[in-house]
């Protein structure tokens, strides 16, 4: 009955409504799309053709299959935090949105193990089972808002994958709708290694354009007995850079250990959570050890010797957990920060071997005088993971075309230092050309046939990841008009 | 006729002295080759390939050697390209913690080699004297500390593989987070050689730990709920185990002379850290005969435990059967998997030692005795494991147990995606064929 209430004269906004049951369930209006014309990436916008919000798996597997048989390009999206643009409805897709498939399954804490839909949030899960003593360790700053169906698609990273390694380390299972509407089971009941090719591996980063992941098993961890957290300010960056190569040298295998320079500090002290970092140092490093509590003090010991043998200007450790917590806001909150101190920002994700961060800190300031534009840095040092902040204002002619030519150059270093153009925001639209940077034709040629066993029609997330022939000069002339709007 | 044209062909591509026509026929094992060439570079693995692939020919990839009677239908293949000649550290950039080594490098040589600098490779696979790193990978081989430090899919971040068709693709860079395209790495690791060669592995190390000890609990009354309910217990406390694996009485008395099911629970941090995880054990509520090895010790007794599995490289001498399994569960059911295999041993007149991680769900069996009765016990036990939702592979056996037996056991309901990745990458069937599940 309710279905009478779409009011389209499209055939195919009426048969989806249908599948999704109600006239809540779709939007389809001009307006009501608009939100849904770009992800976290916003240089580049598109209006898809509808966006639709399926219950459950068998609603998500009718819909794939209708737009397949109907060859509607098509494709998934959780809460849109994505940098890279794989949400993005570039051909007008069918979004498939997962917001309202957000229920926790399962939670088995003898064998480690949870059972979440994909629109789950990542921070819920951690809440969820924190008063039991467990958590899950994959903590992307978006955490609080970002769905682990989305982690799963983008392999998200955080400030902690150092120790823990990333999501795609911690999923254990998953439960996909093939683009063309079957549905499949892998490591069912999370248990590991079942024989086949391991396709948990493959689908898990494969940036929604594989299948559209509707259950996840993911591994919980025992929360460490003890956390200490060291912040360490530096005059040079040289020497913060050294002490973070020391730390790793002396056998310590940090929780986390992240670098801001002195743009990035000018940043996040401007913004809402500031904690008093002086605002004349070159560089500051944040390093939590966890563990054993017996075992922590030496670690801490050692690691404040490595800084004071670096000339550290001041070094010192979170004396209790609201400490500790206003620290980590302070980074976590570090890209959106960049807006008090610049009108428009571009974050960039490069990976580097950890030993070249002196080189290419230089490389990326000479970057930065050639275009006239700063560049702030905030980093997962332990892990080489960049993320240099280009700032920028938009309405400064040909400003933006030079954001993006700096942020290019950039990942062009990483690549030459035999680094990666990305390490957890994933290539999306931002950056396919990028990766001619570091994979030959016959290296793409590898993955796009991984993709053909999976989506032969491409209409699942189709224009993502990979580069277009021909397309590269087309796509950076939109995104600057779209930048300018 | 055709064994003479390969050879002539071979030799042309390649060095005559690494080309060698296999003197003996027929191995028990299976997964021979008419010729056997050594290659000592990519490039020469790569015209090897190329010319396999456009000339009908399959090949038999082999490292070591240790996982000989691990899957395959067929006696031989026309080529066996052995890689136990293309070795040795290519790149220890010891600051990033980053190693690149050529495939057939034994995982022993890896780990003197980065002792050294006080770092390793976090995987402890079987018979790492003769296991090379690139068998490991293909096989996808875990030992007890994967509940500390994970599989060859944590450790591994970049390949180099050559495709059937002599393509030379790089997967995965050498840095410790990455993700640009695909994870490609995940696509060759534990895919048994079947889709491409792999020509250099990049793993990230970790630090030798500072301090080490492993405690050894031996339950005299084979209570499984007794061990079950320590096992909860410990896994809800704070501690940090590496290893908290179930050995089977059997196992137990031939390793450390105790008839029980024994828990080896490692501990691996700095000396107060494992002392602490010591004590808490010490003392906490059990019935269990305790005893504690420090540093070299533990190192012994794990030298030995590397080496209860049956090793590919060994000539068959008597008359008994030798299988392992490799069977995953869900981690608690371990405790009745290896009560299982236990229990089977007397039913079927076997020797089955048995171990298994209750913090990670892998076990592996070893049964050893008449054929009849190691294939019946196989079946018996894959149908208890397969009640429970879990599954058995065969990681040793017999050629001739092989064709009789399911070395997968069941194909997944998506097999059709695994053939078809089969078949976009090596379409002729060139490497390794029918050595994996389903017959791919």
């Amino acid at each position: 009955m309710a279905v009478k209430k779409v009011k389209t004269k499209d055939k195919h906004i009426k048969n989806l409504a249908r599948i999704v049951e109600s006239p809540r369930s779709i939007l389809y209006h001009e307006e009501d799309l608009i939100s849904y014309d770009c992800d976290g990436f916003t240089l580049h916008r598109h209006l898809p053709k509808a966006v639709v919000f399926p219950k459950d798996t068998e609603q998500v597997a009718k819909l794939v299959k209708y737009c397949d048989d109907n060859e509607l390009p098509f494709l998934a999206r959780g809460a849109g935090t994505g940098l890279s643009g794989g949400a993005v409805p570039l051909n007008g897709e069918v979004i498939i949105s997962l917001v309202r498939m957000k229920r926790l399954l399962q939670v088995d804490l003898e064998n480690r193990y949870a059972v979440v839909e994909p629109g789950f949030i990542n921070l819920k899960l951690t809440n969820s089972i924190s008063d039991k003593g467990y958590y899950y360790a994959p903590d992307p700053s978006s955490q609080s808002c970002c769905t682990i169906g989305g982690n799963v698609a983008e392999n998200a990273g955080g400030a902690h994958c150092l120790k823990y390694g990333v999501t795609t380390n911690h999923i254990l299972g998953l439960e996909v709708v093939l683009p063309n509407g079957e549905i499949i089971e892998i490591g069912k009941d999370g248990v590991p290694d079942r024989p086949g090719y391991d396709l948990l591996g493959i689908l898990t980063g494969s940036e929604g354009t594989l299948g559209i992941v509707t259950k996840i098993t993911v591994r919980i961890l025992k929360t460490p007995e003890a956390k200490q957290t060291v912040l360490a300010y530096f005059d040079e960056v040289t020497d913060g850079s050294q002490a973070v190569s020391d730390i790793i040298s002396k056998g310590i295998v940090p929780a986390a250990l992240e670098m801001m320079d002195k743009t990035a500090i000018e940043a996040v002290e401007s913004a809402s959570f500031p904690v008093g970092h002086p605002r004349d140092i070159e560089a500051l490093l944040l390093i939590e050890v966890d563990g054993i509590s017996a075992g922590i003090g030496e670690q801490i010991e050692q690691i404040m010797e490595v800084c004071n043998n670096r000339n550290v200007r001041e070094v010192k450790v979170a004396q209790d957990e609201e400490e500790r917590g206003r620290w980590w806001a302070n980074r976590k909150t570090g890209f959106g920060a960049m807006g008090t101190i610049s009108p428009d920002y571009l974050v960039q994700d490069g990976v580097i071997p950890r030993s070249k961060l002196p080189e290419v800190l230089n490389r990326i300031n000479q970057i930065s005088d050639k275009y006239g534009l700063r560049i702030a840095n905030i980093f997962h040092a332990g892990d080489g993971n960049l993320h240099p902040l280009v700032l920028f204002d938009a309405r400064n002619p040909g400003e933006t075309e030079s954001a993006l030519k700096a942020g290019t150059e950039c990942l062009q270093v990483c690549a030459d230092v035999g680094g990666s153009i990305t390490g957890e925001h994933g290539v999306g639209i931002e950056k396919k050309e990028e990766m001619r940077f570091v994979f030959s034709d016959d290296e793409i040629m590898a993955q796009t046939d991984v993709r053909e066993v999976f989506n032969q029609k491409s209409l699942l997330n189709a224009g993502k990841l990979f580069p277009t022939p021909g397309r590269c000069v087309e796509v950076k002339i939109e995104t600057k008009e779209a930048a300018s709007v | 006729m055709i064994v003479a044209d390969i050879l002539t062909d071979l030799k042309s591509l390649i060095p005559e002295g690494q080309v060698k026509e296999e003197e003996r026929q027929n191995h028990s094992l299976g997964n021979r080759g008419q010729v056997t060439v050594y290659p000592k570079s990519e490039a020469e693995i790569a015209s090897i390939l190329k010319y396999a692939n456009e000339n009908g020919k399959n090949i038999s990839v082999m490292g070591g050697g240790t996982k000989r009677g691990y899957g395959g239908l067929v006696e031989t293949a026309d080529i066996l390209l052995s890689l136990s000649d293309y070795k040795g550290i290519i790149e220890h950039t010891v600051g990033d913690m980053t190693l690149t080594v050529r495939p057939g490098t034994t995982f022993k040589e890896i780990q003197d080699y980065l002792a050294e600098h006080d770092q390793k490779v976090s995987l402890d696979p079987a018979w790492p004297e003769y296991a090379t790193i690139g068998g490991i990978i293909a096989a996808n081989e875990s030992g007890p500390k994967r509940l500390g430090y994970g599989s060859a899919r944590d450790v591994v971040i970049g390949m180099k593989v050559v495709y059937p068709n002599g393509t030379i693709i790089r997967t995965g860079a050498k840095v410790v987070k990455n993700v640009a395209g695909y994870d490609m790495n995940k696509l060759f690791i534990g895919s048994m050689g079947t889709l491409g060669v792999v020509s250099e592995v990049t793993v990230k190390l970790r630090p030798v730990p500072k301090h080490e000890s492993l405690v050894l609990l031996s339950f005299p009354k084979g209570n499984m709920e007794e061990i079950r309910s320590f096992v909860i217990d410990l896994l809800d406390a704070p501690m940090e185990p590496t290893s908290l694996e179930l050995l089977s009485p059997a196992l137990s008395n031939r390793l450390i002379n105790r008839a029980h099911y024994t828990l080896a629970i490692s501990f691996e941090d700095v000396e107060k850290s494992v002392h602490y995880q010591e004590n808490f054990i010490n003392n906490s509520e059990h019935n269990a005969e305790v005893s504690i090895l420090r540093q070299k010790e533990t190192q012994a007794f794990w030298d030995e435990f590397y080496t209860i599995r049956p090793n590919g490289t060994e000539l068959i001498t008597n008359n008994e059967t030798e299988a392992a399994l490799k069977i995953g569960i869900v981690n608690l059911d371990v405790l009745k998997v290896i009560k299982e295999a236990h229990v089977l041993q007397d039913a079927n007149n076997l020797v089955i030692q048995a171990h298994g991680g209750l913090g990670h769900g892998l076990c592996q069996v070893i049964l050893k005795g008449a054929s009849d009765d190691v294939v019946a016990a196989i079946k018996q036990l894959r149908y208890f494991v397969v009640q429970l939702g879990g599954y058995v592979t065969i990681t040793h056996l017999p050629l001739s147990l092989r064709q009789q037996i399911d070395v997968w056991g069941e194909q997944p309901s998506y097999f059709f995606l695994l053939k078809q990745m089969k078949s976009k990458i090596d379409p002729n069937n060139v490497l390794n064929h029918k050595r994996f599940v389903g017959g791919i």
